[in-house]
Parts: C-alpha cells; structure tokens; sequence
C-alpha cells in the first residue's frame, strides 16, 4: 500500500517535471523531416492526431485545431530504436551470498538466474524456461527511460538479464502510464543466451547447446502429440501441460523468431549451425564479428542486432604490464567496420545499445559505423525502420508515414556532426522536451543509469554526502574492500573509487533527495566494465547497489572521521 | 641399416635387464645402492664437458673418485675393465631445480607429500631431512643417466634450504653431495587475480586486479621480505654479541632467523623463484640491495634482463623448456630459445626440468631441445653437468669427466641427449648402480604374461 | 593511415601468408630428395614426393611437376608423415560438462575455437591431425571430433569429414572424484563415487539405449502410435551398439580397462581405444584378444595414485602382443615434442624405430578411423607430411614445413619473417584510438566463460579439478 503511494507521487513528480502535455494534435512545422522509407522532405510539415501521423508532406496544411509546433529547420527522424536492451525491468536482482565464485561476472549471472528462479511448476530449471515472457516484469515509470528518450530513443525492444533463455521480448514506447498502452508488441521474438547453470546442467557451454538441442526436439515432438491429440484423442495418453515446451513449439516451427546472443566469431559460428539445425528464423544479436559471416549470413536469411557498444582500451597501460594481445587490438579496430560489411552484403542489421551504460555512446558509435564505410541512410535506417521490419511492426512504425505511430525525434544540427541535441521526442504523439544537460563538459544528457532527480531539486534540500568512505563491495566469492571519496558541489558529485580492482574517477556524480549516484569503470577478467552505484545515506553510513552488465551487488560505506 | 643397429642394441639391453632384475630383485622397493670397486673404462669416446673429447679413451674410478682420464691413463691392477668399444662416457647429469625424495605422489596420496611447509618463513625446513632415499623416482631417474639433483622445498615465501644429493645412498647422509646447498625464495611477484594482462578472469581465480596494485602489492612484500632479512641480521649479532658477553640479555631462540644467517650474509646462495622479466629485475635489484649470492629459477623471460642478470652475477636455472610460451602472440619457439639467449647473452645458465622429481628423468632432452633451437650441442650438455655444478657451487666434485673429481660417471651407446641412447652403465661416487628401477620391475613382472 | 594499412595487409597476405594460396591447394607440390619415413613401407632415401589435389599421388626417384608445382627441395632432410595425437582437448572452448554421470549429449565438435594459438603450436611440432575429446569427468563423457588443424580456417574446416564418430568414457578417479572431498552447501555428491558405481552407470546407460531402440523400433514398425522422443543422450549409445560410433575409454588401472572391454562384450561392441592405460601392459594379451587399441602416454607417471604403477615399457609391451598403440599428449605443450616421446619407445624396451613412428601416425590413424587417407606416406594418401632438419627422433630436430594436403600450415622460415609483419601490424594498430588508453565508455560484452590453456594444461591429466 505504501509503496503504491510512493508510486502515484514518481508519476506525479514525472507530469510536474517532465514537461509533457496531454496527447494533443501538433503540427510540426518547419521541419527537414527524413522519413526513411522514402525522400527526405528538405522543408515540411508533420500533423500528429491521436497518437498517430495524420499527414506529412512538403505543403501538408496544418489544420486550423492543432497546436502548431515550429522546430525552426530542426531534422525530424522517426524514433529511434534501441532493438534489444532491458528496459523497463527493474534493477537485477542481487545474488544470494556465497553463489557466484569461480567463472566470474558470467557464473555471477547465471547465479543470479539461479537465485531469481521463482518457484514454478516447469520440469526445467530455472534459466531454462522459454516460457517466461518479459512483460511480465515490465514497469512504466518515467525516471528509466528518460535518459534513453532524451537520446532520441522512442522505442526499444526488451528483454530479461539472465538464464539461458532471457525471456520472450517484447517490444515497447518509452513513455506510457502503463505497460498496456506502451507495448507494441508481445512476444517479439525468443531469446537465448549461450550461458551455463551453475552447479546443474548444463554446467558447460557444452551441455548448454546439447540442453538446447534437446529441449528443441522435445518441443517438436510436444507439438506434434499436441495436434494429433487435438485430432483424435481417444487411445492416446494425453500430452503433458509444459509451459515451456509449448513456448518452443512456434519457435521450433519456425514462426517464432528467436535472438541468438552472439559477438565473438565461435559464438556466431556456433549460433548459425544451431539455426541451421533447426531451421529456426533466426537473428544474431551483439554480432561484433559478424562481418566475418556475410555469406553464411546473407545464405541463412539471419538479420543482426548489432551492438553499439564498440569495444575501447579504457585502462591506462601500466608500464611492466604485458602488451594487449594482437586479437584485442584487431577486434578493436574491427567492430565499427562491421555495419558497413554487413551493408555491403545487403544483410539485413539494426543496431542495438549491447549493454553499454551510456546511451549516448549508441548514437556516438553509429556515427562511428558512417565514418567506417556505412552510408548516413543506412545508419539512419539500423535505427528506425530495419527493426521495425525485423520485429515485423513496419507497418506500424520505423518511418514516417501517414497512419503510422507518431514516434518522432527532432534534432537540432546534424546527427552525424559534433553539434546536434535531441530538442523534442514524440512518442505515441506525445511530446517530450528533454532538459537541457547539466552533466560535466563533454557529455550529453545523462547516461541511463545513475540519472537522477537531482536536475531541478533545490541543493539546499539535499543531504551533505561529501567526505571519504571506507566501503566494502560484497562481490560474490570475494568481498572487494577499497575507499572512495566524493566531493559535493552542489547536487554534483566528483571523486574517486580506490579498490583491488584499481582506483578510477567516478562519473556523473549526482546528489539524490536520500543519498548519490555515480558511474564508473573497472577492468575486469581482461575487459573494462562500466558500473553504476546507487546508493541511500544514513548519519555516516551508506548503503547500495553496484549495477553493471555482469550482475548487481551490493556496497555499503562509513565515512572516515 | 641403423634401424637394425637399434634393434640389436635394445633387445640386448632387454635381455640384459631381465637378467639384472634376476640377480638382484628381491622385491623390495629399497633402491639398490649398487657396489664399490676399481673401475676402469676402457677404449671408450670420453666427453669430459670440461675439455676436449678424447676418442679412445680410458676413464679410471677408484675409491668414489675418478683417478685416471686419457688416451693413455693406465688401468690399475686388479680394476674391473668395462670394454668400453663404441659407447661413451660422460659425467653423471645434474637436475639443478627438483624436489626430489619429497613427494612421492602429488595427488590422492597426501601422506607422502612432504614438500610444503606452511609457515611463510621455513628457513629452517631442510630437504636433506625428508628426502626419502627409497623414493622410487630416484632409480628411475639415475638409470637414465641422471646421477645428482638439488631438490628443495616450495611451500611459503621463503620456501627452505635445498640439497644436492646424489641419486644413490641408504640414507639421506649417503647421499649429500651439500646438504644444505641454498635457500630458496618465492619471491614476490607481480601476479594475482585472474591472470596476466590480456587473460580472461574465470576459472579458479577470483576477480582480476588491476596491474598498478598487483605492482604495489608486490612491492610492499619484498619491502617485508627486506625487513625480515634485516630481522635475521640482527638476530645473528646480538646471538654474537651475547656469545661474547653473558652480561647482555639473552637472545631468544628463533630456528628461522638462525638458519638464514649464511644465506643473508652473502655466504651461501639464495634461489629466487622468478619468471617475467618485471619478476627478474626485481630480483637483481633485490641481490644488489641486500649484497647477497643470487640465483634465479624458473627464468621464462630472462633474456630480457640479462644486463642486470649479469650486472649482478646471478646464474639462472632455466626450467620451461616443457612450458607453453608465456603469451599468445610470443612465437612458438620463444622458450625453446632461452638458453640459446642467454648464452649469446654471456648469462651463466643451467637447464633444469623444475620437476617435482618422477620426470626428472627427462633432463636430458629439455637440454636436446634447446639443442634444436639455437643452442650448440656442447653447450646443451653443458646446461645439464657443469654449468649447474658451477651454479650449485659443486663445480669441484661434480660436473665434469676430470681427475679428482667424484666418479659420478654416465656410460652410453650414443649421444647422452638422445631419446634412442641406451645407458649401459651408471656410477654413482664410484658405485657402480644396477639399472633396475621401479619400471624395470614393473616391467620384468608382466613382461611375458600370456 | 588507411594506405598504410591497405599496404601492410598486402605484405601480410603476400609475405606472411599461412593463408593457403589456393592454386597451390588444388596444384602440384613436390617434395625433392628426402629421405623419406614413411611408416609404413619402411625408410626411403634420396625420394621424392608428388602430391596433386591434396593427396600423394607419386612416391619414387626422380619424379617431375608441371609447371607451376611448388617444389620443396628436402636434401639432406627428412620427411614424415602428419603427427597425429589421439587424445587432445586443444582449441576447445568447453572440455567438460560434469554436472552428470552421463553426457553424451555433448559433443565438443561444437566448442571448437580456430583462434586457439596452441593449434599453430602444434603444427610447429608437426602435429597434423589429432583425436578432441571431451573430459573425464564422468563415467560417458562427450562426443569427440577428429580434426585436421587447418589454422587459419573456420572451424568447420577442421573436422574430417569422413571420420568415423567417437565418444569419450572414463573410469577411475576422475569420474568417482576423489579429490572431492566435501560438497558446497546444499549439494549432495554426484553418483558415482566408486569403481563399482561406475561400471553401473555405464550398464544402466546402455541398458536405457537398447530400451530407447526397442521403443523407436515399435514405433517404426507401426506398433506404437506415439513417436518417442530423440534423444540426445541416448542416440550416440545406440550408435556405439550398433558399430557406428567408436568408445575412447579414459582409464588407468588395469582391471578396470579390463571391466569395460567385458562390459563392451556383453553388449557386443569393441572397444576403440582405451585412453592412458597406464597399466595395459598388465592385461596386454586381454586388450589384443578384445582388439581395442591404446593410447598412452609414453613415461608419465606417478602424479596420482592410479598412475603409480606405470613403466615405460607400456608401450613396448603392449606392441609385442600385437596391440595397436599409440603415444599421445593430452597436453598443448606435450603435443609439440611427440616425436621424442615416440623416440623413447626405441630405449624403453627396443621398439623397431618404424614401429615407434607408427605409435605417432599410422597407429592413432588407425585407432581414430582415418587410416585409409592419412597417418603414413603413401600413394593415395592426402599429404600431410612433415619435412624435418633431420631424423625426427633426434633431440636436435624440429619441423621445417608443416602441410597438410599439400598445404603449408607452418613454414619455421616463413614464421620468423612474419615476427616483423606482426610487430608493424601491432604498431599500426596502437596508434588508432579505440586502442589507445586510457577513453572511458564501451564495455565489450562478457565472452562466454571458456577455459584459457593454461587452465587446460594444468587439468590434463586431472590434476586441478578431476578432469579431462
């Protein structure tokens, strides 16, 4: 009851803040409008009713009842699509103490699958249910996708963190009172993960795919007893009620489309002989080296969901320390090529935000792809309408057409400049005006994670959490130890976090109402991973999360006298 | 043609065998400690290692010593002739990094493990106490030509006192060549976590940790290797000082302290275990600070330090030539080439299996194989006689074919590096050995079951 | 900086090239003046070796190429056959999956990694072919897969294409676990726990696969209505009962090698290889009569009880009833000096030396199925061969040219010229900025959790973790 208060007073806080109006009809006016399916329009108009594109055109009149919006020569795009990422769950959760231990951030993962594991009638692990549908645990709630719309994002495709089979995806606005009115499709597509279950089988990538292998065939089979029980009963024991198997069944039919996550070239190859196995419809997502595959690719009918986290070097080089391999330095070189392969092989690729913390590195790194041979269109394209085709939806969006959802972003200068701001999102037809970025020079808006209300709340009202902390980082298998220290300026936060893992700046300090958030990077099992820490302060002592792709965890602090 | 030859040679040393297990098998697992005499090999290729080969020669073995070495050395009466026509002599080889006699077998039988110790400092823990003289690894090791080893202990920082034993004796006192011959150091190096540089976190290691602290923390440690040092410095004159005046408090007794003091006086040599360069040069720069005798172990990357190696007169008993390269990108061949490196590169130099003991016995063809990469045949002979008898400090008694010396002698049908080499006869301080071993016997028993 | 780039690959592909030229693949390559091991027909001097489209297709004196043909000039050489190494868990990236007693639905032809350094290691030692296996973590481990190692080509390409199928069992330590002493809080330990138990699973295991027949049987034969499921697991054991699959049996005391060949007879197949052996020479006449081969180790022994009462003489002993044996590595640094291993079978009892080469060619050909186009020089044979400084039993030899059906896969002269291409391609590289430090953002995706070789080389023979 008290936290359902506490979360009419959010969306309350979200109306006040957020600046948006009730959907209205808009003319956008003024507009160089890229409609993507067709020729860009250097100079016209856009009129929204209803959520939806009632016209566009170069002399579209603007009707005498809307709100005429003049973006003053601004481009508008369609939306933006994040084709896979996990927005709208919550945090994830954290491992039971004890679990995780050898095989690192992957084996702290799959514990967490473990540990999240709900109690279920399935006959399969938990990590092992296709079955689960991520709706499920989507919640509306303005504060997580305002950092990723104010990017120009207006959709995104989402799915769970962890098992084997992340969940069934589904496809969402990013804004909407309730999930029923943000989706826009569900179930997308099924989703796996080549991870293990620690403990259990499949222990191995091994066991994973013959675990895989085998639950396809059962499922196969379940749909076969299924139809001829449906045809004849009578003589025939009846066919087990499996949640999971039955999820399969469309899958194995080939009419579910299932997200195979794969980057690196093994996973990939082994990805596409699995799909060939099963002749599943298939899409690679991550496909770092998937220019490596353009004809299995192209032979296969796979699309990708190209991640947009573009490895970098993050850690300084020690001068003892060994060189980095020739393979890291080639990978590196190599991932924003790849968009312009899988062009030039008219594959079919959307791009994706491949788990990176700052959303504006997404955008950062698809101007990257256009400077490593990828055409400005087709870049524009992987965002908007090669994944509304992909998820099966371009009827309905990816370009800006009349009838289509009024999903639209408007920036000023040039995308694929240095100087550009996303000054205005539509979604569903409603308009949403980021704030103005007040992050260090440099940055853009906010990064997802730690963004916070700290914007417009009043400093005053805002706790002093400067000062020095012994922390302890209750990372599994080993409890990381280390300082950290913050100093407050107003609701702005910089310092450092010293622990084993190395001692770097933080980023994106913000003061909340209770306590801080900030971001960072660690180097990790050879790989710098960004984190984000949120955390409550009370009298001298803190307590929190550490959030970043290889699980959460929790850290708490006392600060030094 | 040769086929034929080996074919001939190999079932006459099998028949050979079997008569020898014959004669002297009583079942036991006690290693044969052979019998003395006056030996006298006669008409053989003599390859003394310390000076030229001697075709035709004749090599004299008298009272454990090696009398007589020539092409025209006199057989005493009454020596024991071995026609020595188309086999060759060389001294007895020297696995200079083992822990022999100190684990039998490593895994599922803890109890005949004694090679660790728990402390963080077991300067006083001596090999020479738990080496066990009927180890099995150790006639298996002799009767391939291999007739002395250091075997030392390697649980801790410091780790305790080596030996260098001969591969022969009932007990541990027959066998010191040096009892305590050196101590041996763990010394702190950079590494931690889940690995090196470009490795992958994961299997068995925790979280990896950041270079710059694995640096610190490694520095922090040889800061209290330094102090403990010091510690034992000062133990070592007040235990004098109070010797001289009773009126002075008394020293209490600490075994540790005491047994390092001829290791941190510069007296005797101290084995670092070291293998990345960073390792190594933190090593010799350890040696100058604390004005000590140094030796490193292990040594995967010492050619590239070899100007602080020499600058700082420390041998290195190289031990991976059975090792993977360290990293990826570093040619196939990058440890093969060590010796050959650091020969070019005027470093003394041993090579050694760093075995635990059971493949002791492969000595010979870790220095073969540094033999295909660079390093001259004589020189690869060299890395497995003299060159670790130089290193060990036993130089004088062991090492070479040379009058004086302990007759520690190796006679064989062909080159002493070569797989296909059958050894004919084995000495051992002037012992003739029986080649039976533990895998003789095996052998012998189940050899004709039908 | 493109330019330069566009350059430096040019020289790579041109100077460094281990990319097969394919005109050379599908061309003449002639090998002149060698003297020649063949492994089965003795050794030939001053010979030379013709091969056309992979396979040998002339050996004799004198021979003549088209243009065209790429010559080798091998004076003073020696030349033998392709290494093969039957039991190896290199470039996989999963070994074991040992959550249960029973895996054979795993198949580590899925877990090949081609980037994996320690193939090109291999072909450095003259290593061409060799048998993966799954670990030894349970009493019916995985499938394996029988590679030629192609370095430089996609993983498909690795595995020959008309090996028979295989799969790994394993008995003894490992499997009962015995250095597992105590088990993580809610864990029980995993059945079995004893030599008793193991025979067990493995009975049971068969018995369910003649069920898992019977059943697809009746449904084939129309006696059923239902199709049963297919079954991952039990498939490959149906294979074995039916001959089609060959049983690498990880083992190392003699009675329970013993125990499997009797088993394998009560279900009326033959055993492959039994894999270690260390004590086959104690029941050497049983495995001739079963006609399993085995694979061991050449001398190593003792680092765990089981492997207390081996003597080198294995081998030997093993030959001289007529088994055939061959000398394996189970190790990425063992696998490149099997030719001394091979060598030492000469001393340690007086092995013929062709019949030492064979334990490191023709015999692990014949133990994986393979020996009709590899495993000794002959007409009609694919080339895989191997050109040596001199006699490869001697300490001081090592592989100048590596190929494999007439390709070259490692040339010891050509790799040292590729160093410096290497170290440009790594200066180049270090100047762009993705690869500069420090920049702050992108976070690569976490690599599945794949065993590194070092990890694999600790676990061969079972030290760290009961494995392989």
């Amino acid at each position: 009851m008290k936290s359902k208060l506490v979360l009419y007073a959010f969306a309350a806080i979200g109306i006040l803040f957020g600046g948006s109006a009730f959907a209205q009809s808009y003319a956008v006016t003024n507009a160089r409008i890229v409609t993507v399916s067709g020729a860009t329009i250097e100079r016209g108009t856009i009129v929204i009713r209803d959520g939806l594109i009632y016209a566009v055109g170069a002399n579209t009149a603007v009707p005498a009842d809307v709100q005429v919006f003049d973006v003053g020569g601004a481009t508008v795009y369609p939306g933006f699509i994040d084709s896979l990422s996990n927005l709208g769950l919550a945090a994830r959760p954290t491992p039971a103490p004890g679990q995780g231990g050898p095989g690192g951030g992957q084996a702290a993962a799959a514990a967490a699958a473990a540990a999240a594991g709900q109690p279920s009638n399935s006959n399969y692990p938990s990590g092992l249910r296709p079955e689960y549908a991520t709706l499920e645990d989507i919640r509306a709630g303005e504060a997580q996708f305002e950092a990723t719309r104010n990017a120009g994002f207006t959709t995104a495709l989402s799915t769970g963190r962890t098992g084997i089979f992340t969940g069934q995806s589904a496809l969402i606005n990013l804004a909407g009172d309730n999930v029923s009115v943000m989706t826009i499709k569900s179930p997308v597509a099924m989703h796996v993960a080549f991870v293990t279950i620690p403990g259990q089988y499949p222990g191995s990538l091994l066991g994973t795919f013959s675990a895989l292998r085998q639950m396809f065939n059962d499922a196969k089979r379940h749909g076969e007893l299924l139809k001829m029980y449906a045809q004849d009963p009578k003589g025939m024991r009846r066919p087990a009620d499996d949640k999971s198997l039955e999820a399969l069944v469309p899958v194995v039919n080939g009419q579910m489309p299932v997200i195979l996550v794969a980057n690196r070239e093994n996973e990939i190859e082994r990805a596409l002989n699995l799909a060939k196995e099963y002749n599943l419809k298939a899409i690679i997502a991550g496909g770092q080296e998937s220019g490596k595959f353009v004809d299995r690719l192209k032979t296969q009918n796979v699309p990708v969901l190209l991640s947009m986290n573009f490895p970098k070097r993050t850690a300084a080089a020690a001068p003892d320390a060994d060189p980095e391999t020739l393979d890291t330095l080639r990978f590196r070189a190599e991932v924003p090529k790849v968009a312009s392969k899988l062009a030039a092989a008219g594959i079919k690729f959307a791009f994706q935000n491949g788990g990176a913390t700052n959303v504006n590195d997404f955008v950062a790194a698809a101007v990257k792809s256009t400077e490593n041979g990828l055409s400005k269109d087709a870049a524009v394209r992987a965002m908007t309408l090669s994944p509304a085709e992909i998820f099966g939806i371009s009827d309905r969006m990816g370009s800006i057409e009349t009838g289509k959802i009024a999903n639209l972003t408007v920036i000023k200068g040039d995308l694929f400049g240095t100087q550009k701001t996303v000054t205005h999102v539509f979604v569903d037809g409603k308009l949403f005006e980021p704030k103005p970025p007040e992050v260090p020079a440099g940055r853009g808006p906010g990064g997802r994670g730690p963004g916070g209300p700290a914007a417009g709340a009043n400093p005053a009202a805002l706790p002093n959490v400067g000062g020095t902390y012994s922390i302890n980082i209750a990372a599994p298998g080993q409890a990381l130890a280390g300082t950290l220290s913050l100093t407050q300026q107003g609701g702005q936060l910089t310092g450092t976090m010293t622990t084993e893992l190395g001692s770097g700046p933080i980023r994106d300090g913000r003061v909340t109402q209770n306590g801080f958030s900030f971001a960072g990077t660690v180097m990790f099992g050879g790989q710098s991973i960004d984190f984000t820490v949120q955390a409550t302060v009370t009298g001298n002592t803190f307590s929190g999360t550490v959030d970043s792709p290889q699980g959460a965890i929790p850290i708490t602090g006392t600060k030094n006298p | 043609m040769k086929t034929m030859r080996r074919i001939l040679i190999s079932f006459s040393l099998t028949s050979l065998l079997s008569l020898a297990v014959f004669a002297q098998s009583d079942g036991s697992q006690q290693n044969k400690t052979g019998r003395a005499g006056t030996f006298a090999i006669v008409g053989a290729r003599v390859v003394t290692v310390s000076g030229a080969v001697i075709e035709n020669g004749t090599v004299v073995i008298q009272n454990g010593k090696i009398t007589a070495v020539g092409a025209g050395a006199s057989v005493p009466s009454g020596a024991e002739r071995i026609d020595g026509k188309g086999l060759s002599v060389y001294p007895g080889m020297i696995d200079s990094s083992t822990s022999m006699g100190l684990s039998e077998i490593g895994q599922g039988a803890n109890a005949t493990v004694d090679i660790a110790e728990i402390a963080g400092n077991n300067s006083n823990a001596k090999a020479i106490t738990a080496v066990n003289p009927h180890s099995s690894h150790i006639n298996v090791t002799r009767v391939n030509g291999i007739t002395t080893v250091m075997s030392a202990p390697i649980g801790g920082l410091i780790t305790g006192q080596g030996t260098v034993i001969n591969l022969n004796g009932s007990t541990q006192a027959d066998m010191a060549v040096e009892s305590t011959v050196a101590l041996v150091i763990n010394f702190p190096r950079v590494a931690g976590g889940g690995g090196f540089g470009g490795g992958f976190g994961g299997f068995g290691g925790g979280p990896q940790v950041d270079f710059n602290e694995l640096v610190r923390r490694r520095d922090t440690a040889v800061e209290e290797l330094k102090k403990t040092f010091a510690a034992a410095l000062n133990h070592a004159k007040a235990v004098e000082a109070y010797a001289k005046d009773k009126s002075l408090p008394m020293v209490p007794t600490n075994l540790a302290y005491e047994a390092m003091i001829p290791y941190v006086r510069g007296e005797k040599p101290i084995v670092f275990t070291a293998e990345r360069e960073r390792d190594i040069k933190a090593v010799a720069k350890f040696v100058a600070d604390m004005k000590i005798k140094g030796i490193v172990v292990g040594g995967q990357e010492a050619w590239k330090a070899t100007d602080e190696l020499k600058r700082n007169n420390i041998p290195v008993i190289f031990t991976n030539i059975y090792s993977l390269p360290v990293r990826d990108d570093d040619p196939y061949d990058s440890l093969f080439d060590v010796p050959s490196k650091l020969q070019a590169a005027g470093v003394k130099f041993a090579i050694s299996t760093g075995d635990v003991g059971a493949e002791a016995r492969d000595l010979p063809y870790h220095a073969g194989l540094a033999g295909s990469h660079g390093l001259s045949p004589e020189e690869a002979l060299k890395s497995v006689t003299l060159y670790p008898a130089q290193i060990l400090g036993v130089s004088d008694r062991l090492g070479s074919i040379e009058v004086g010396k302990m007759a520690n002698v190796v006679v064989s049908d062909g080159d002493i590096l070569d797989p296909r080499t059958n050894i004919k006869h084995v000495f051992i301080n002037g012992r003739l050995i029986p080649l039976t071993s533990r895998h003789t016997e095996l052998f012998d028993s189940f050899k004709d079951r039908k | 900086m493109r330019r330069v780039l566009t350059l430096f690959t040019f020289l790579l592909l041109t100077v460094a090239a281990f990319v097969p030229v394919s005109a050379q693949a599908r061309g003449e390559v002639l090998i002149k003046n060698a003297t020649v091991l063949t492994a089965a027909r003795g050794t030939l001097e001053g010979t030379d070796i013709l091969i056309r489209g992979g396979k040998i297709v002339r050996i004799g004196k004198g021979l003549t190429a088209g243009s065209g043909a790429v010559t080798f000039d091998a004076t003073g050489k020696f030349v033998t056959p392709g290494i093969i190494d039957a039991h190896s868990h290199t470039m996989l990236s999963a070994i074991n999956e040992g959550s249960l007693a029973v895996t054979s639905m795993t198949d580590v032809k899925e877990m090949l990694d081609p980037t994996d350094i320690t193939i090109y290691r291999a072909l450095a030692g003259g290593v061409t072919s060799a048998l993966l296996l799954h670990g030894s973590a349970n009493p019916i481990g995985g499938q394996s897969a029988t590679v030629k190692f192609k370095w430089g080509r996609p993983a498909a390409d690795y595995l020959i294409p008309d090996a028979p199928l295989g799969i790994k069992f394993a008995l003894g330590e490992n499997v009962k676990r015995s250095s597992q002493t105590q088990t993580q809080p809610g864990q029980t330990f995993r059945y079995p726990r004893t030599r008793m138990g193991t025979m067990e699973v493995i009975r049971d295991a068969f018995r369910r696969a003649r069920d898992y027949k019977q059943e697809w049987d009746d449904f084939r034969a129309k006696k059923t209505k239902v199709p049963p499921r297919v079954d991952e697991e039990l498939q490959p054991l149906v294979e074995i009962l039916e001959g089609k699959r060959i049983v690498h049996c990880h083992g190392y005391r003699s009675d329970e090698h013993l125990n499997i060949l009797r088993m394998a007879e009560e279900f009326g197949f033959r055993v492959g290889t039994l894999q270690h052996g260390l004590e086959a020479y104690k029941i050497a006449p049983e495995i001739a009569k079963h006609g399993a081969g085995v694979s061991i180790f050449t001398d190593s022994w003792s680092y765990k009880l089981e492997a207390y009462d081996n003597t080198p003489y294995n081998a030997y002993i093993l030959w001289k009833n007529g088994v055939t044996v061959s000398i394996n590595s189970d190790s990425d640094e063992r696998m490149r000096r099997l030719n001394l291993d091979a060598a030492k079978t000469m001393k340690f009892g007086g092995v013929p030396e062709e019949d030492a080469l064979k334990m490191i060619t023709l015999n692990p050909a014949k133990q994986l199925g393979i020996d009709k186009r590899t495993g000794s020089i002959e007409q009609g044979k694919d080339g895989d061969i191997v050109i040596w400084n001199m006699h490869p039993f001697s300490p001081y030899s090592h592989p100048e040219i590596t190929m494999i059906e007439g390709e070259v896969f490692f040339d010891r002269s050509r790799d040292k010229l590729n160093r410096a291409v290497l170290a440009k391609e790594r200066e180049e590289l270090e100047k762009l900025d993705v690869n500069k430090a420090p920049g702050s953002g992108g976070t690569p995706p976490a690599r599945p959790a794949e065993r590194r070789i070092k990890e694999r080389d600790e676990a061969d023979r079972g030290e760290i973790g009961g494995d392989n």
